[in-house]
């Protein structure tokens, strides 16, 4: 008899109701925000830009039409539309113009834009050229900067065009003190100037900015304590004019005051989490431990049942899902999912190193099961210390099938933070950002999501001594036939990475001036120490501990690659470097539907015609010097048929038989034991490809003070960033998914689970201390019954063991995810878990989905 | 007290070693196979098992006709005819590993290799961390273990000494000295029985089964065991030989629970591979399920001995 495995009640009606009203609205765009904030910046132009911010805010907060939704109990949306979006133009604006006709339709994410929004939204717009921080961000970049992310190297993108986010304020501060408190601080702290220092004229502004965000905020909520005895006044049924007139005393008290029930407590905690998001567009607004700074409400709420305080956190869950955000169509194939990655968590330790679980941490179990949607990211922080009872609950909501928990490692990462100069009683207090990102929450500006780095592309640009295709994109370091060991490629691929690392972070500064100068956040800042006492805002340096976290991926292709280089050339010596390259540079002898490698490495027969118009300066260098060489003189006709000969002499196209022989080479480099099977051979060379590039990051400093860190997480984007990436020595067809994290490439930890977690567990997560994150995906019979719970929770105590720092899981059958992509309308339920989140499945782009499906799934 | 000792020389013959076993033993384990085995029953999944020497096996799917083997094998047992087929003559191998040694590709594949026990337990401490935090373990298998009996129990030694729970899946159909020699360090004897009648089983595995039945009895009275009844169509699937190998099972006194496991021909391809053929297909029947060895179960719980079914 089963009795480990506790199950999970049914929710209420209320929220189930609640939930099929996201389910059954369709995201649309709203332009008031986008009008409200461009009246403002014209009304402002002449301030400093700390106050210009505050005045916006004041003017979004008492201008955005507000409403309260159907069966709600805790209030404040970004829309008047179920799950619809703002646009916010000061960050970035032309892509949004650009796809006006196109976002309804497009393959990931997509959005309504009704024809007059379309029109508001242009008129708007037109204030907006050349004011903008991705503006500014661009014209501070290099062109060698900018060559890089065009070809696909890194991108800024996120932060480049959107708010930065990725922060966890202190919500408890506004709980245990309202905004009256804040307000009360920021006079002080005005009061104590003295004008002697010549910061003080700035610190005076940022503090007038801060009071007038933080009375703007308080009369927010009154606008929806009036709109609640409004409604209660035209409510018939008696039970629901009682919840209204509650929900209107609610938002009289908090956020203004402190807490006083439970419920206001949620309340309040929801006004901040959705302020934050009205201010900026910037993602991963994370609430952190939750169960830290929620729990002594709850405890001191002596009058509230257990079930009405569920349901109220249930609510909460909700609320989560009805934010939303658009980005443009290429970055929603990164974030795919409509995620905004809002991470929550409970279990751990405290600042004393004393276990922190507490019955909170086991009721945010309870409504991950209840409301079984995407949002919020919910995790659950690992140690040794933690209690069995409290992971056998995790591991059987993870059974569930939605993708959460995702688990953390303390063991990891308190000391991993200790390494980046973080005390002990503040790293012990960490919280998850976002996907995966550790911080010290309120007191951290860790800009996790910096970029997107593509390692797998800097090793296709060093097979190719620098070149992107035809393009010398990097330095030269070398024709790959010329390496006559794998040292001296891997020695080709650092000096690359160096190369590209400098220009991230150069790219990276540039934005981080752009927001520093142009979108400093008073309502932000305000909850971010020591921004009041050092009297500045978090984009100016305000927060104790700064970061700059770009993160790479490719790390397994890297690796496999490496390895499969190393035993089929140099040590088997079945393939030589220039039959490799040759191979490669002809996709391995397979189709390109894209024509892209006829482009890059014109292999076909059209490259017989070539002329010297098509021939890049190297090569007719080498033409020339070649002829120059023979004759000592030229002659033009001689150097045209020069240059056709040499080119179909070392490139011939394909013919079948040729077709054959690439394909034996790919299947001869494939051959390998890969990544994710504990081979510690493989499993050293896939941590020095990882560590190469982290090593590099952390040199470099940002203009907040603080210091670069690398994460080694994807998002979804190892699928879109692989469509800039040539074929690789590990056999992987051009512009394929990447592999994801730090997981093994899909499909190549083909000995279990254990093996495939042992060899993730050896990267040295703690050089990546904004992050990892592996994907586990488990049949789910692997797991079903108490055995199967004891096995799993023993799988992550022995990962966790072995020093990894993070582990998600996907319990579901294939065949469900192929049924549902066969049948989406029927299964708008199915909710999977895709990089640090997770995503309602149906909503991802087919690669996306196809990427979950291969990812290689472990059985008996 | 006296000292116990390892012999970590001790060397002996394995082809594989499976991770993240969830069905031969308590707890999340791994099963190391030991090469040889008495009997070839006609349903073996294993047949590279078999033989103690090495064999190889060739997969022609992933064949690239590179012809590297054909000018390594000293036999000349790989040879091509001039349009590219290949052809192996694998009773000119001797299982030296020439060819699969330069096969580029992985087509042609070794099964055998000669390990000593400290190489071994170092690989099997990959899994330390699950072990312990699973309650799991080792599990010997096969072929069967016992016809390495100096080896089996000096790795079983081994895997006691790092404080591994150990387990045996045995035909046990060996030396009753060699049986007593190694179940001392066994935590949970799988033990197979196929069927009660001397000459259906001589037939259908080449053995008689009586010595494995006076085994039975030996280890029973030494320790309680798992009794293993593969139910193979046309061999022992009926009422009457499942519930006679149960009476048997529950006569032993000893059984802890009597597992039947449905017939699969998963392993058909692996005749191929080795160029010998599947008797089972001479009786042209079909892989069995779970659902389909139900009706076993009150036979065999009417017999006394608790029933196990497939991988439930």
């Amino acid at each position: 008899m089963d009795v480990l495995a506790k199950g999970f009640t049914q929710p209420t009606d209320r929220i189930k109701a609640l939930k099929n009203a996201i389910y059954d609205a369709t995201p649309t765009v709203e332009a008031d925000r986008a009008e409200l904030i461009t009246a403002s910046y014209k009304e402002t132009e002449g301030l400093p830009i700390i106050l210009r911010r505050a005045k916006a805010v004041e003017k979004l907060l008492n201008e955005t039409p507000i409403a309260v939704r159907d069966n709600e109990l805790i209030v404040g949306s970004l829309t008047v539309g179920v799950h619809g979006c703002q646009i916010y133009p000061e960050f970035s604006f032309d892509w949004v113009e650009k796809e006006f006709d196109t976002m309804a339709t497009r393959m990931a994410d997509p959005f309504d834009i009704p024809k007059d929004t379309a029109k508001r939204l242009h008129d708007a717009f037109l204030y907006w050229p050349g004011k903008t921080t991705s503006d500014l961000a661009t014209s501070y970049m290099s062109k060698p900067c900018l060559d890089a992310q065009a070809n696909g190297i890194f991108t800024v993108g996120n932060y480049y065009f959107n708010g930065v986010g990725h922060v966890c304020v202190d919500y408890g501060k506004v709980l245990r003190e309202g905004y009256s408190g804040i307000i009360r601080e920021a006079e002080a702290a005005k009061a104590k100037l003295n004008g002697t220092s010549p910061e003080d004229i700035k610190k005076c502004h940022f503090y007038d900015a801060v009071i007038i965000t933080y009375k703007a905020a308080t009369a927010y909520a009154h606008r929806y304590a009036d709109l609640c005895d409004q409604l209660a006044a035209q409510e018939s049924n008696p039970a629901r004019k009682a919840e209204l007139t509650q929900m209107a005393v609610n938002c009289r008290q908090v956020p203004e005051n402190p807490a006083t029930t439970w419920w206001q407590a949620l309340q309040g905690f929801w006004f901040v989490q959705l302020i934050l998001q009205i201010e900026s567009s910037g993602h991963s607004i994370s609430p952190g431990r939750f169960d830290q700074y929620m729990y002594p409400h709850l405890e001191a709420d002596k009058n509230i049942s257990q079930d009405f305080a569920q349901e109220l956190l249930d609510n909460i869950w909700i609320k989560f899902n009805d934010l939303n955000k658009t980005r443009d169509a290429v970055s929603d194939q990164a974030f795919a999912g409509y995620a905004i990655f809002q991470n929550i968590q409970c279990g751990g330790q405290n600042e004393d190193g004393v276990d922190a679980t507490n019955p909170l941490s086991y009721m945010m179990i309870d409504s991950a099961a209840h409301v079984a949607m995407a949002a919020p990211s919910f995790s659950i922080r690992y140690w040794n210390k933690t209690p069995d009872e409290f992971l056998y609950r995790a591991c059987e909501l993870v059974r569930l099938g939605y993708g959460y928990p995702a688990m953390y490692n303390d063991e990891v990462i308190i000391p991993a933070m200790m390494n980046r100069g973080i005390p002990l009683k503040d790293a012990r207090q960490y919280c998850i950002i976002g996907c995966v990102e550790p911080q010290v929450p309120h007191k951290t500006e860790g800009w996790h999501d910096a970029a997107f780095f593509n390692i797998a592309k800097v090793l296709d640009v060093t097979l190719h001594n620098g070149r992107n295709g035809k393009l010398q994109l990097g330095p030269k370091t070398g024709e790959m036939k010329d390496f006559k060991n794998l040292g001296e490629l891997i020695l080709a691929y650092k000096q690359q990475m160096e190369y590209f690392v400098r220009l991230l972070a150069e790219a990276d500064n540039c934005v981080d001036y752009a927001h520093m100068e142009r979108a400093p956040l008073p309502y932000l800042s305000a909850l971010v120490d020591d921004c009041i006492g050092r009297g500045k805002s978090v984009q100016e340096g305000g927060a104790i501990y700064n970061f700059t976290g770009p993160q790479a991926f490719g790390v397994a292709d890297n690796g496999d690659s490496f390895a499969a280089i190393q035993k089929h050339v140099f040590e088997k010596k079945e393939v030589t470097m220039e039959q490799l390259f040759d191979a490669i540079n002809h996709n391995f002898g397979y189709a390109d539907e894209t024509g892209k490698i006829e482009q890059w490495f014109g292999n076909g027969c059209c490259e017989s015609n070539a002329s010297i118009e098509g021939m890049d300066e190297r090569q007719i260098y080498e033409a020339v010097k070649r002829i120059l060489s023979a004759n000592g003189s030229i002659d033009i006709n001689q150097l045209q048929k020069d240059i056709q000969s040499g080119t179909t002499k070392t490139q011939a196209p394909a013919a079948a038989g040729d077709a054959t022989q690439y394909q034996n080479i790919k299947r001869i480099m494939e051959n390998t034991t890969w990544f994710g099977n504990d081979d510690d051979f493989v499993d050293q060379i896939t941590r020095e490809a990882g560590q190469i590039y982290a090593r590099e990051v952390q040199k470099y400093k940002n203009p907040r003070g603080g210091q670069f860190q690398a994460g080694c997480y994807p998002v979804s984007a190892n699928v879109l960033f692989g469509k800039d990436v040539a074929p690789l020595p590990d056999g992987r067809l051009a512009w394929t998914p990447l592999a994801d994290g730090v997981s093994p490439r899909a499909g190549c930890d083909t000995s279990g689970p254990t093996a495939a977690s042992m060899s993730v567990a050896k990267l040295e997560h703690e050089t990546f201390s904004n992050g990892t994150l592996y994907n586990q995906k488990f049949s789910p019979s692997a797991l079903a019954g108490d055995e199967g719970l004891k096995r799993f929770a023993a799988l992550c105590r022995a990962y966790f063991e072995n020093k990894g720092m993070h582990v998600q899981f996907n319990v579901i059958d294939k065949a469900a995810l192929v049924e549902a992509q066969a049948h989406p309308e029927q299964h708008k339920d199915l909710v999977v878990r895709v990089a640090g989140y997770s995503a309602q499945f149906v909503s991802l782009a087919k690669e996306v989905q196809d990427n979950i499906i291969n990812r290689t799934e472990h059985v008996f | 007290m006296s000292v116990v000792t390892v012999d970590y020389k001790q060397e002996g013959d394995i082809f594989d070693i499976q991770r993240f076993s969830l069905n031969d033993g308590p707890g999340i384990r791994t099963i190391v196979f030991l090469k040889g085995c008495p009997l070839s029953c006609w349903w073996c999944s294993n047949p590279e098992s078999q033989r103690r020497r090495p064999v190889v096996m060739y997969n022609e799917a992933e064949c690239v006709h590179c012809r590297r083997c054909e000018s390594a094998c000293r036999q000349h047992a790989v040879t091509f005819t001039d349009d590219g087929v290949r052809h192996f003559n694998f009773d000119a191998c001797t299982g030296n590993g020439d060819c699969a040694a330069v096969c580029p590709v992985g087509a042609l594949v070794m099964k055998g290799q000669h390990i000593d026990v400290r190489s071994l337990i170092d690989i099997l401490k990959k899994d330390r961390s699950t072990f312990r935090h699973s309650g799991g373990g080792v599990t010997l298998s096969g072929g069967d273990p016992l016809m390495q009996a100096d080896f089996a129990r000096e790795l079983l030694k081994a895997c006691k000494a790092q404080g591994w729970n150990t387990a045996i899946e045995t035909e046990g159909c060996a030396e009753p000295c060699d049986v007593l020699d190694v179940i001392p360090y066994v935590d949970h004897i799988l033990m197979d029985i196929k069927h009660m009648d001397p000459e259906k089983h001589r037939t259908f595995t080449g053995v008689s089964n009586e010595l494995i039945l006076s085994n039975a009895r030996k280890i029973a009275a030494f320790s309680p065991l798992t009794i293993r009844v593969p139910v193979i169509p046309k061999f022992n699937h009926s009422e009457k030989e499942i519930g006679d190998i149960a009476r048997f099972a529950a006569s032993l006194g000893n059984t802890e629970c009597m597992h039947i496991l449905p017939y699969h021909s998963l392993g058909e391809n692996k005749y191929r591979m080795m160029g010998c053929e599947y008797k089972m297909n001479r009786l042209s029947v079909a892989s069995l399920s779970n659902e389909e060895l139900e009706k076993y179960r009150p036979i065999i719980e009417q017999a006394g001995v608790r029933c196990r079914i497939g991988d439930e």
